[in-house]
């Protein structure tokens, strides 16, 4: 019976809505993504044959194809879970994550199917390090006499654990003094002994400790400080080993005050310091080629060498020397990365930008071990640095190179978030996965489809130029015909379910009928704005924001709001403005505008555009950080930024913007967060002038919110604004529950440690009353809280860890809330025009309903339509990676408690289920996996009955929903072929009949 | 007993068919028996006019007489917003006033003076009793459209018609 009637209510949810197979793709779209790589050594992008291997900024371990860039499989680590470091073998690809490196997994490299997957310690006891995957390392050594592979795992710096191939543990060896001042960083196997490598620290300086295990027991073997002096932390040490035959040998390199002296490891470590006299080196590195023997040695001057440790002489020498490798006004800082050669032998390329050439250089260094010699040869390649910043990290496939560099190829991930794979001189793919992050996105409606007249109208234009400009004019008009009549014989109109892509050859910027295509201008921290075409998901058009002086330093800009400040209606054209903080390595930070438009990314400040296009430069709008910004309502959509001495700054900072600001000052009230760590808390402000502090306006606080002591602000969210069709709700019975639409309400998420509970608010910003207060606990001291507000309605989602009895349980609660005017129906306050110091804003009813969800969920957002006439949705994101809509009318706070009666039926109201349905046909997202979901972002289109929804987080999605169903367009299966057939044959009929009619008339006035 | 029934053609004074030529062939003549007498005239007459008064009662109070039978029809034709419904509310609201309109037309042939037939003043109290029976028609034909929601008799019915000012404080977020 509960079955049924949760089938009845789904069917009545889902009667508008429900996403048919054949529109997946035409409404939708999806954008799988990784992130942006990481670029530290254990877990840089590598190559593996033809796959690209990367752990990413977004948590995910990922494999690409190198031929075309595409995602051959993923796999998402929770936040708690961080990747620490990765390894490839053969067909299988480990990793090592979690604190202090506590899991191990293992994928198969094809398909990307867990294997294995062992927890090494538990995740509490991991140990944090700086850098955080300092004291992890994971090796993977080849047994010959079993034919199978082991795992060396070195986790929390201080712990081996030998693995066999099943994950079973052979030995585990844990240092003795766990926790002391050694802190193990590499390890290195061969195969009777396994080497660990670390920093010990002493009075000033830090020096090496070795302790060598057998490889078969793991037992102590010996344990030994080396007395180095390593005074640089940086630099550290490099440790190399070198195969001869089937023995490895080790060697440790540091510097010691320039000299670079090295140390051979034996199992029994008896050995001696050696030292290479004669050069100062400025820093040692690793670059890839560890296992084989050599390692990067950069001179004080600037200058590279490539050493080699031979391990049959004991010989520690440069074998090759990179003169000009040292930074300059001509050439960047290089990247050297190491990679063997299909034959075995070393290779080393050498990436940099030249300024000389306005190109990067690509060097390969072709190293011939066994006769001892090397040689160098480049090309330089077109790398935008406009387009694509700067290159930060390379990756070099050694397999690639051959005696031309033809097939050499090259993995550069840059500062603006894009990876790409060159091969020679040609980019053959590049993905931006700085879309995997996008901080601020807004949707912007595109222009109308414009006639363009052929040519302006002159003065003196005799009578056959006209009628030549005329009939070149009418020169599309039997195209247009023709259209016209197989459209209206066919009845092909553009349908609500056709994709809204241009189909067009030239590809113009225009919307289509019922604006479904907009644009969406994407922030992300990589210093990068983007232009999506909402239709299909393509890149329009890309922007790298600019630092301004802070180049010279270097910085990064994080973007926090955006305003959409012109529209389609305005005479301009769409325009958007992103306020950003740009942070100088310095540590100084300022607030930088960045104003574009929003069709084209083309910088409006600037008159004349240059082509190609250089960087997007912002506008240093406020030296210092800022505290809060907003846009004002009115006419020039001013923005107001609030600089850290909460000075009310302008953009455009114009006399008429001053002076349609000064007439709204006394009524603006504004709602700002202190963050003083340990007491966040939320003050109301308005504005003043006070001419001896300050020349701008500033803002004085004028109520504060009064919490309970330690309870600290988390969140504070604005209500969701769109156009209100209703100011109240008609009951069955005719009387009318007045909404309460209180324009100054805001949510406060709050969370209290002491109690462990977390709270919600809904505030009158305007005087700092609490409307709503509900107090909910917090799962595991986390609160979690995903809450949405649009006009009368508050939904939020919480995780109920609490249960007191039998009856109860734990699970995830979704609480509907709808505040109404006054005391119950027909009492109404105005509530949407009454000043919020009146007695009566705080006179009000609110009915709430709390309803089971069976998945959490990370992003909340309802729906939006033009006019709002249409029903609000809700869309969440939830933890199944999926995204869904909740019907409003499961969600009504009003449902009754028992049988409908015949009133409330009318209303359509359905009776109160607990429990949610977990219905796929309420499911947006088809099968994609649309991950990690941080916000939903709706927008009208316009069609009053379809809202946009755009999802961002690792991946990005689209599509479109009509909440109560496309009223507002014809259904698709309505024939108009039939009407056109019938209308056509009563004419007939009647062109037919009528000359027979009017002669029986006669007849009849005859006879 | 009989002689009630007398059908007296004669006394319907405007008649159209009484100026009717004869048709062809016959001439008019004159019934060969003569009135009968005076008094019997008279009795008639009177007769006659409390007939009249009769049949202009029953006019007045026929609205009231077809009542059940609507209402029967109003309960067969349900609650809901149909085509039958609709048609039978539809019928109920307009005949009153499509007969109060008629009303004078409609009292006419019962006027007791051939002077002057189509005025109000004539049978005044039939035609009050008229009026107030279809009242009692229409006050059906509303209670009906009242079951069934149709009068705009809630505040939500005005809702569309209220509207709301700016609040005067602006808030930003």
């Amino acid at each position: 019976m509960c079955c049924l009637r949760q089938l009845f209510l789904v069917s009545l949810g889902v009667t508008a809505w429900a996403l048919h197979e054949s529109d997946v793709g035409m409404v939708d779209w999806n954008t799988k993504l990784i992130g942006v790589p990481h670029d530290s050594p254990h877990t840089a992008p590598v190559f593996h044959g033809d796959y690209v291997l990367a752990a990413t900024n977004n948590n995910v371990l990922a494999a690409l194809n190198a031929t075309d860039g595409s995602i051959v499989w993923r796999s998402i680590y929770d936040a708690e879970d961080p990747i620490m470091a990765f390894s490839h073998h053969d067909n299988s690809v480990s990793s090592l994550s979690g604190p202090g490196g506590s899991t191990l997994r293992t994928y198969d490299l094809e398909t990307g199917h867990l294997i294995l997957e062992k927890q090494l310690h538990s995740p509490v006891d991991g140990r944090l390090h700086e850098p955080q995957n300092l004291g992890i390392s994971l090796l993977r050594s080849t047994n010959p006499s079993l034919n199978s592979t082991a795992y060396l795992a070195l986790t929390n710096g201080d712990s081996v654990t030998h693995l066999d191939e099943t994950g079973d543990t052979l030995w585990t060896w844990n240092s003795p003094d766990q926790g002391s001042l050694v802190l193990y960083s590499h390890l290195i196997a061969d195969p009777s002994t396994v080497y660990l490598v670390g920093l010990a620290k002493s009075f000033a300086s830090y020096t090496l400790h070795v302790t060598t295990l057998s490889a078969t027991t793991g037992e102590l073997i010996a344990s030994v400080n080396i007395p180095a002096n390593i005074k640089d932390e940086r630099s550290k040490f490099v440790a190399v080993s070198s195969q001869t035959g089937p023995t490895t040998t080790t060697c440790v390199n540091w510097l010691e005050d320039g000299a670079l002296k090295a140390a051979v490891l034996t199992p029994d470590l008896k050995g001696q310091v050696m030292a290479l006299p004669g050069v100062k080196y400025d820093r040692i590195s690793d670059f890839g080629l560890s296992t084989n023997g050599q390692f990067l040695a950069i001179k004080e001057g600037g200058a590279a060498h490539v050493m080699h440790f031979d391990a049959q002489a004991y010989s520690l020498r440069p074998i090759w020397e990179f003169g000009d490798a040292a930074p300059s006004q001509v050439q960047s800082d290089s990247h050297f990365v190491g990679s063997l050669g299909r034959d075995g032998q070393p290779r080393v390329a050498r990436v940099y930008w030249s300024n000389a050439h306005n190109k990067a250089i690509h060097q390969t260094l072709t190293i011939n071990l066994s006769e001892g010699k090397a040689s160098a040869s480049g090309f330089a390649f077109p790398f935008q640095t406009f387009d694509h910043g700067v290159v930060r990290h390379v990756a070099f496939d050694g397999s690639s190179t051959g005696e031309t560099h033809e097939n050499t190829r090259t993995l550069l991930t840059t500062t603006t978030g894009s990876i790409q794979l060159w091969q020679h001189d040609k980019m053959q793919w590049v993905r931006e996965e700085a879309l995997a992050s996008i901080q601020v996105a807004e949707f912007v409606e595109l222009p109308e489809k414009k006639v363009v007249m052929s040519h302006a109208v002159m003065d003196e234009e005799g009578y056959f130029e006209r009628l030549q400009r005329q009939l070149s004019d009418a020169k599309n008009l039997p195209q247009y015909l023709a259209n016209f009549a197989r459209r209206f014989a066919t009845g092909s109109y553009a349908t609500v379910t056709t994709s809204a892509a241009s189909s067009s050859a030239e590809d113009t910027l225009t919307r289509d009928a019922f604006g479904f295509r907009q644009i969406i201008v994407a922030a992300t921290p990589y210093g990068k704005l983007f232009g999506i075409d909402s239709s299909n998901g393509r890149v329009l058009w890309s922007r790298v924001l600019g630092l301004g002086w802070a180049a010279k330093v270097g910085g990064t800009i994080f973007p926090t709001k955006m305003f959409v400040t012109r529209t389609v209606s305005d005479l301009e054209g769409p325009q958007i403005v992103l306020v950003t903080q740009r942070r100088a390595d310095n540590s100084l930070v300022d607030t930088v505008l960045f104003h574009v438009n929003a069709l084209t990314g083309d910088d409006v400040r600037e008159e004349h555009q240059s082509i190609p296009r250089d960087l997007l430069q912002g506008l240093d709008a406020v030296m210092g950080p800022l505290v809060d910004v907003f846009m004002l309502p009115n006419e020039n959509r001013t923005i107001v930024m609030l600089d850290e001495y909460l000075q009310a700054r302008l953009y455009p900072d114009t006399p008429s913007a001053q002076a349609e600001f000064e007439s709204f000052v006394p009524s603006i009230h504004l709602a700002l967060r202190t963050d003083v760590p340990g007491q966040r808390q939320i003050l109301g402000h308005q504005l003043t002038l006070n001419l001896e502090l300050s020349q701008f306006y500033v803002a004085y606080p004028t109520w504060s919110l009064s919490l309970p002591p330690k309870e600290e602000i988390r969140a504070i969210i604005p209500n969701t604004r769109g156009p209100v069709a209703s100011i109240g709700k008609v009951l069955g019975n005719r009387m009318t529950l007045y909404k309460y639409l209180n324009p100054h309400l805001t949510l406060v998420l709050t969370s209290s440690p002491p109690s462990s509970t977390c709270g919600i608010y809904v505030l009158d910003v305007v005087k700092g009353s609490i409307i709503y207060h509900a107090s909910v606990p917090a799962a595991g001291g986390v609160c979690d809280m995903q809450a949405t507000l649009t006009e009368n309605w508050l939904v939020y989602h919480y995780f109920d860890d609490e249960f007191s009895g039998t009856g109860e349980s734990k699970g995830n609660r979704v609480v509907s809330v709808e505040f109404y005017e006054g005391d119950g129906p027909d009492d109404k306050t105005k509530s949407s025009e009454l000043s919020s110091y009146s007695n009566k804003t705080l006179h009000i009813s609110a009915y709430e309903q709390s309803f089971i969800m069976p998945h959490g969920i990370t992003a909340i957002s309802p729906t939006l339509t033009k006019f709002g006439v249409s029903m609000k949705d809700i869309i969440v994101a939830n933890r199944k990676n999926s995204i869904q809509s909740i019907p409003r009318r499961l969600l009504n706070p009003r449902r009754p408690k028992h049988k409908p009666t015949s009133e409330e039926q009318e209303e359509m109201l359905v009776q109160y289920d607990a429990v949610l349905p977990d219905d796929a046909r309420l499911v947006l997202s088809h099968n994609y996996e649309v991950a990690n979901v941080r916000r939903i972002v709706t927008s009208p289109s316009l069609l009053e009955s379809t809202s946009l929804v755009f999802v961002y987080g690792l991946d990005l999605f689209f599509t479109r929903i009509a909440p109560s169903g496309t009223f507002d367009v014809l259904s698709e299966n309505f024939n108009k072929v039939q009407l056109v057939l019938t209308v056509a044959g009563l004419g007939i009929a009647i062109m037919v009949t009528k000359p027979m009619v009017r002669r029986k008339w006669l007849r009849e006035r005859w006879y | 007993m009989a002689n009630c029934f007398n059908l007296e053609y004669a006394s319907l004074d405007h008649s159209k068919w009484r100026n009717l030529p004869p048709p062809p062939g016959f001439s008019s003549f004159a019934p060969n028996s003569k009135a009968p007498a005076k008094a019997q005239t008279a009795a008639a007459t009177s007769s006659y006019a409390s007939l009249k008064d009769k049949r202009a009662w029953d006019l007045a109070i026929s609205p009231a007489k077809s009542l059940p039978m609507q209402a029967f029809m109003l309960y067969m034709s349900g609650g809901g917003v149909q085509i039958f419904s609709m048609g039978i509310v539809f019928m109920l609201l307009l005949s009153p006033f499509k007969n109060i309109a008629g009303m004078n037309a409609a009292f006419a042939p019962f006027a007791p003076t051939t002077a002057n037939v189509k005025s109000l003043k004539v049978l005044p109290l039939q035609k009050i009793a008229y009026i107030a029976c279809n009242l009692l028609t229409l006050a059906v034909g509303l209670w009906k459209c009242r079951s069934m929601g149709l009068l705009p008799t809630g505040t939500g019915d005005w809702l569309a018609f209220e509207s709301r000012a700016m609040a005067p404080e602006l808030s930003l977020q």
